[in-house]
């Protein structure tokens, strides 16, 4: 490009008439190394600009830190929708066992008493149980032996029974 | 939109738009932090992305709106009066600015930063970034006119003060 040429383009520039194409040939210019004295000061404008467009966000943890951020905050997606989901169905599934939990609670309540259990340790259940059992067994054997003397009754009546039996045999010979 | 896709398309901007926060925040620490502020919002609405016809022209209006919030809540801490607190931020160099660039840089940086504010927003969005006009209008939120009259007061205004120092010396 002849310095005719640039002149041209640079007064453009100036006027802010060149278009990005025309821009983008005049930063070729300048950042070439034969730049005629008369535009010094123009081609240290242009360097500048070079300058700053080179200016990287130089932090080597940036992208690490924000990714981490973003895995953080993260309102929307599928993942999470679906997870919010999961939640959703997870606290319905609590506040179903607790209401159960609480009604059978309210129901032992006001159970009977004597349905309950009495004794947590089964042996000492058993020990109960047996001399229960042994009283009652107590009170058959009592009983019998009561009932045995009503068999002696029974045993004379029908042995005086036999004897005016006999009797009234004899008296009909 | 996954992460892997957020990577590599929206990610890949952070440097536009570190620029374009430093050049608003002239602060290095501020300028990252609206840039992560941004992508995370940009992720938050990631299911809208496709509405959106030029993200990375809506990223840096997000940045720029971003930025600006933050200098206001500054001003509003700031003790000093907003004129005062404006000029020395603005027309000053950076402890890093000034140790990385030469003489002739310094300059120009310093022409550059005492422009007034949109001025300097089109002029970095243009010539640095290469921007459309139209892209410029929707980042900025300016109509055409107002885009091409601030960029022709600052490249007139570097001009003017470049052939100064030129014919002067000064």
């Amino acid at each position: 490009m002849d310095s005719r040429q640039i002149e041209s383009l640079l007064e453009k520039y100036w006027n802010c008439d060149t278009s990005l194409e025309e821009e983008k040939q005049l930063k070729a210019f300048f950042a070439a190394e034969n730049v005629p004295p008369s535009l010094k000061e123009t081609a240290e404008l242009f360097s500048y600009f070079q300058n700053q467009r080179q200016r990287p966000l130089a932090d080597g943890r940036f992208d690490a830190n924000i990714l981490k951020k973003l895995k953080q905050a993260s309102p929307e997606g599928n993942v999470i929708k679906m997870f919010s989901n999961v939640a959703k169905i997870a606290a319905g599934v609590v506040v179903l066992a607790a209401a159960t939990y609480m009604v059978r609670q309210e129901v032992r309540k006001s159970y009977p008493a004597e349905v309950a259990d009495t004794y947590s340790d089964p042996k000492l259940a058993l020990e109960e149980t047996k001399k229960a059992l042994m009283l009652i067994s107590k009170g058959f054997g009592k009983a019998q032996k009561e009932a045995s003397k009503i068999e002696l009754f029974n045993e004379a009546e029908r042995r005086i029974k036999g004897k005016q039996d006999e009797k009234k045999v004899i008296s009909n010979i | 939109m996954n992460l892997a896709a957020f990577q590599t398309r929206i990610l890949s901007a952070k440097s536009k738009l570190f620029r374009f926060a430093f050049r608003l925040l002239d602060n290095e620490e501020e300028a990252k932090d609206v840039v992560q502020e941004v992508f995370i919002k940009v992720w938050n609405r990631r299911e809208r992305m496709n509405e959106v016809e030029n993200w990375e022209a809506w990223c840096m209006r997000m940045t720029k709106n971003l930025s600006l919030d933050r200098i206001r809540s500054r001003q509003r801490r700031a003790v000093d009066s907003i004129d005062d607190h404006f000029d020395v931020s603005t027309a000053a160099l950076s402890p890093q600015e000034s140790t990385e660039l030469n003489e002739s840089m310094q300059r120009i940086t310093l022409f550059i930063n005492s422009l007034p504010e949109k001025q300097r927003q089109v002029i970095h969005l243009r010539d640095v970034e290469g921007y459309s006009y139209n892209e410029i209008c929707e980042i900025l939120e300016l109509d055409m006119n107002q885009v091409k009259v601030n960029l022709f007061r600052a490249r007139s205004s570097v001009r003017e003060k470049l052939i100064k120092i030129n014919a002067y010396g000064l």
